[in-house]
């Protein structure tokens, strides 16, 4: 039956569009530029990278920033579920040795040290950059595995301008975006809401229970696998962003970007829960506000620049029990808040086109207030198990970059950071690229850093269990590619990379469980990493009215286990960490035919273990999965707006799959979008 | 100085990219026909037969798997064959145990298994490992205790209040609310019946043993004891054993050095306290099968008569570098089993040793082997 629907939706949908009068359209579809540089610029020396741009980004309102990552590059996205928990880990490293900035803020937890992907809409960036490994250097300290950089920027437009889109899907979703602009040659202001609810009641087949059917003297004479739904997994997340640019066109640059997320959450069941979902409640709400002003002096040689933000979160979590009177009680009451104020101070100045130096100061103020729980003390009074703590970050930088010749460039960056009281080793990494072949763009890029993650606040100091002698985790990582693009006027462009990577991770903080009945972490393993990445995006302008985009990366990333084993006993020395996927991949094929656009994302991840001896138990399986999803979109364009009307299907082949075990992911499901942009006399 | 060739300013005769459309067009066409045959298949589980009912002794182990992910498993072994049989309740149901398996009780052929943080009990034929029953919505169920046939208590975490449950009906049929406990902090553990009376070690930011008057199923009485008393057992003289862990560091509820205590069930007072060094973090008291002998954990595994006037200098096994998770005794042999968590996602290690401390077995179970259950 459900594959009906995606027949009816694929033939129907464009057979409505083809009703609409195409005289007026003109080309609004858009496909990614891929420029070949002749020239790489110097800042981005021996940097590997992975941008996306608005076309990836702005897909459809759905999308989170995890949804995009998911299906355009090879870092590993571990999702608990839809509009739940989703982490990114770049290279066989953990979500927390990850480092994430929004216009150039840390916007990491102070108190989790990861950040909630699912949480930032796709949306509401316009830049977002991988920088692998060494390359996160160049940004900040702590990105053992790499760093994430998502940027706001001016949209341009001149005068007034809107936008409004509706997503309509299944299980009753419901997104929905509006943007308004206004622009002038000094003045750009942005403001973008965006709110998406759901039941979130998908049915799936429950592997992991079954249902009895009892006689009348409860003896079993009957089992299945229940269909079930997702269980307590409604979600209402609402953002609203504004932003304000002016530029003086004289060399100065101001800005002013303000978030507000207020997010409303349950915390879906497991497939193993036999609690009567009526009466639990397991729910998460959060309240964060992320602002960053800016300033930037631009001259033609130099470039100073100043930040100043704030960050409040307010996160609670409830899990409630009725008593059976209707009452509903507190099982866990956990409250945290965390201010953050940021500051930042940065320059660049370029000594002809050899010579680029650049200095930065990044500061980060924490207040950490966490509050787990209520106990009654032995005699008698209240009392919360928590922790208050307070904590400076500051990070500084300097660089020097050289290109002494067209086709030779190196870099050297050295960063120091006081994390607390303590101070960092010094972090030195080395960049050094080099055109091999000019024919083909063929560059071969290598660097090396040492870099330190400094624990978390909970890390050190969460109740109970926070392990204050903790030590920070180091390591050394080294890497080494190759690029080309090769390009055709009017025919194609094709280009790809191909990398090298190893990692070295010592004192990798876990946390473990204590004989006490809570969890504590230490210092516990050594990690070598290790692997190859690739991309490949290839352009073809079929005709004058068909085009091809497609884009693919292939991760191989072994990350073992090289630490001493914990006892005779220990087989986890020498494996693969556990929940981390030996092979990843992405593809994503866009076709496009005057104003329709096809696009086909397919993601693969190999069998991630369970288990650090990488035994697979039936228990524990988590086997590969593949995923499909597929949109189509019509634009029309009439003199009063441009419409696009989109009709999107996602788990195309209706896989029954996990990505954690005992989460339930749903299967194949449809949403439709229908978009207006008004078109004002300005 | 960049050249950038943008695919928007192509412009091109069809003629021109004929040869190179059709491959393109092919390659796109072929991936798509590889997804499309690429689809994951999942492996429903089939139900394997057991059958352990002539094999005299068995010991079930419950390995708790980690919390939240729902991969906790039940293994048997033989202590004659030496065979363990691992994620035995899977493969015999096809489906799983759920998330923390936390206790096992056996009454009249039928194991009691408390999974804790999937909210339900299940009942198992202790020879098939086939599921005969199970009883759910529990708050956060912790061990089983059969009154009668027709009645047994359930303890919780997170919960001021133990269940009363109805084992033929697979029921819940009722409550006993704890004095002075919240449901934030409430804490009820283990629990063991002297005559009419059932007592209940409170774990978790508790310090009290409490008296349950069966017949009326409410709460009698209560000592004070320790901060956080983990387990209790009933020795040969009627004297209840329980250790305290003492809490930690920075708790608002107290620190201070963990004891064993000796109380008479009888009176229900404190007869004798053993003081443990503060920092310590003892658990898991045992009894051997003539209950005249008690076994614990304190990094290393110590053994005492249930007479003694103070703990043995040395120890009957010595730390070895690991941590020992879970203890049992084997009530006929006397055998001791020692569960080995090693890094907690792993297979669990078990190792059997005899009386005389030698070391007879060692076997792999499952994740986080926590606790012990003898047929």
């Amino acid at each position: 039956m459900k594959k009906l629907h995606i027949i009816l939706l694929l033939v129907l949908l464009p057979a409505f569009l083809m009703a609409q009068d195409d005289n007026d359209i003109k080309w609004y579809l858009s496909l990614p530029e891929i420029p070949i540089y002749a020239e790489r610029p110097i800042k981005e020396i021996g940097v590997q990278q992975t941008k996306f741009d608005s076309i990836v980004l702005c897909e459809n309102i759905a999308l989170s920033v995890a949804d995009v990552l998911t299906f355009n590059s090879s870092i590993f996205v571990k999702n608990y579920g839809r509009a739940t928990l989703s982490t990114v880990a770049f290279r066989g490293t953990s979500a927390s040795h990850t480092q994430v900035s929004w216009n150039g803020m840390k916007i990491n937890s102070p108190m989790l040290g990861m950040t909630d992907f699912s949480m930032i809409p796709s949306y509401f960036i316009d830049d977002a950059v991988l920088l692998h490994g060494t390359s996160s250097v160049n940004e900040t300290g702590g990105g053992l595995g790499g760093s994430v950089r998502l940027s706001t920027k001016p949209a341009k437009n001149d005068g007034f301008g809107l936008q409004y889109i509706q997503g309509v899907g299944s299980f009753k979703t419901f997104d929905e975006f509006l943007r308004l602009t206004y622009g002038n040659d000094h003045w750009q202001t942005s403001t973008r809401v965006v709110y998406s609810s759901s039941p979130n009641d998908f049915e799936y087949r429950n592997h992991d229970k079954k249902e009895n059917i009892y006689d009348e003297d409860m003896n079993i004479i009957g089992q299945y696998y229940p269909i079930e739904r997702n269980r307590s997994g409604a979600f209402k997340d609402f953002h609203f962003l504004q932003e304000a640019y002016y530029d003086t066109k004289k060399g100065d640059r101001f800005g002013f970007n303000a978030w507000y997320i207020n997010s409303n959450r349950e915390l879906a069941m497991l497939t193993v829960d036999y609690g009567d979902e009526t009466e639990f409640e397991n729910r998460q709400k959060e309240n964060t506000f992320r602002s960053v002003m800016s300033w930037d002096h631009i001259k033609e040689d130099w470039k100073v620049g100043a930040k100043a933000g704030y960050i409040h979160t307010k996160m609670n979590y409830d899990y409630k029990r009725d008593l059976g009177n209707g009452v509903m009680a507190h099982m866990i009451q956990s409250r945290s808040k965390i201010n953050t104020f940021y500051g930042n101070i940065e320059g660049e100045y370029y000594i002809g086109k050899k010579w680029l130096f650049t200095a930065s100061v990044n500061a980060h103020q924490h207040f950490v207030e966490s509050r787990d729980k209520s106990i009654i003390q032995q005699d008698g009074n209240q009392a919360t198990v928590g922790y208050r703590k307070g904590r400076v970050e500051l990070t500084n930088s300097v660089s020097a970059k050289w290109r002494p010749v067209d086709r030779l460039g190196m870099s050297v960056v050295v960063r120091e950071e006081l994390v607390g009281t303590e101070w960092s080793p010094v972090i030195p990494a080395f960049f050094i690229d080099g055109v091999i072949s000019k024919r083909g763009d063929v560059v071969a890029k290598a660097s090396v850093s040492r870099n330190y993650r400094f624990p978390t606040l909970n890390d050190l100091y969460f109740m109970p269990g926070g392990n204050p002698d903790l030590k920070k985790e180091n390591g050394w990582t080294y890497d080494a590619g190759v690029s080309f693009a090769v390009g055709k006027e009017g025919l194609y462009l094709l280009s790809g990379s191909a990398n090298w990577f190893e990692s070295y991770i010592h004192d990798w903080i876990i946390w473990l469980p204590t004989t006490k009945g809570f969890f504590s972490p230490d210092n516990i393993k050594d990690v070598h990493a290790y692997g190859i990445e690739l991309k490949g995006n290839l352009d073809v302008a079929l005709s004058n009215d068909w085009n091809l985009s497609l884009d693919g990366t292939l991760s191989w990333t072994p990350s073992i286990n090289e630490g001493e084993p914990r006892s005779p006993a220990d087989q986890s020395v020498g494996k693969q960490l556990p929940y981390v996927p030996e092979v990843s991949s992405s593809v994503t094929g866009r076709l496009s035919w005057k104003t329709w656009s096809f696009l086909y994302k397919w993601c693969y991840y190999s069998e991630r273990y369970t288990m650090s001896s990488n035994d697979i138990s039936l228990t524990g399986k988590l086997p590969e999965y593949y995923m499909s999803n597929i949109a189509l979109e019509k634009t029309m364009s009439y003199k009063w707006a441009d419409i696009s009307i989109k009709g999107a299907v996602n788990n195309l082949f209706d896989e029954e799959y996990l990505s954690v075990l005992s989460r339930p992911m749903p299967g194949i499901n449809f949403e439709v979008f229908l978009g207006i942009t008004p078109k004002f006399k300005n | 100085m960049k050249k950038a060739i943008s695919i928007r300013s192509l412009s091109l005769s069809k003629a021109g990219v004929g040869t190179s459309t059709s491959s393109v067009t092919n390659i796109f066409l072929v991936f798509c026909l590889l997804s499309l045959v690429s689809c994951m298949e999942w492996d429903y589980g089939l139900e394997e037969e057991f059958n352990t009912s002539t094999s005299g002794d068995g010991l079930f182990i419950c390995n708790e798997g980690n919390f939240q992910y729902g991969n906790a498993t039940l293994s048997y072994y033989n202590p004659e064959t030496k065979v363990v049989e691992n994620e035995v309740f899977y493969r015999a149901n096809a489906m799983k145990l759920g998330d923390v398996a936390q206790s096992m009780i056996i009454r009249d052929s039928i194991g009691w298994v408390v999974v804790n943080n999937s909210h339900v009990v299940f009942a198992i034929n202790i020879n098939t490992f086939k599921e005969v029953g199970r009883i759910t919505n529990f708050t956060s169920p912790r061990y089983m205790h059969f009154i009668s046939d027709e009645k047994a208590y359930v303890t919780q975490i997170w919960d001021n209040r133990i269940f009363i449950v109805n084992p033929k009906r697979y029921e819940i049929t009722g409550y006993i609310d704890i004095p002075d406990m919240t449901m934030e902090s409430g804490s009820t553990e283990q629990m063991v019946q002297y005559g009419k009376y059932v007592y209940v070690n409170c774990w978790s930011y508790q310090n009290r043993i409490i008296k349950i008057d069966t017949e009326t199923d409410e709460v009698v009485d209560e000592l004070v004891v320790g901060i956080q008393p983990t387990s209790m057992v009933m020795d040969c003289n009627n004297k209840l054993w329980t250790v305290t862990d003492g809490g930690y560091e920075g708790s608002p509820y107290g620190h201070e050095a963990p004891s064993l205590y000796r109380i008479d069930a009888e009176t229900f007072t404190i007869e004798k306290q053993f003081e443990f060094k503060f920092g310590d973090a003892p658990s898991e008291v045992q009894l051997n099968g003539t209950k005249d002998k008690i076994y614990w954990i304190n990094d290393d595994i110590w053994e005492m008569d249930v007479t003694a006037d103070r703990v043995p200098v040395r120890p009957f096994l010595p730390y070895d570098g690991t941590i020992y998770y879970g203890l049992t005794v084997c009530p006929r042999t006397g055998d001791v089993y020692i569960a080995d968590a090693i890094d907690y996602v792993q297979q669990g290690m078990v190792y059997r040793y005899s009386k005389d401390r030698m070391l007879l077995d060692e076997f792999y179970v499952g994740i986080i082997p926590g606790a012990f259950c003898w047929k």
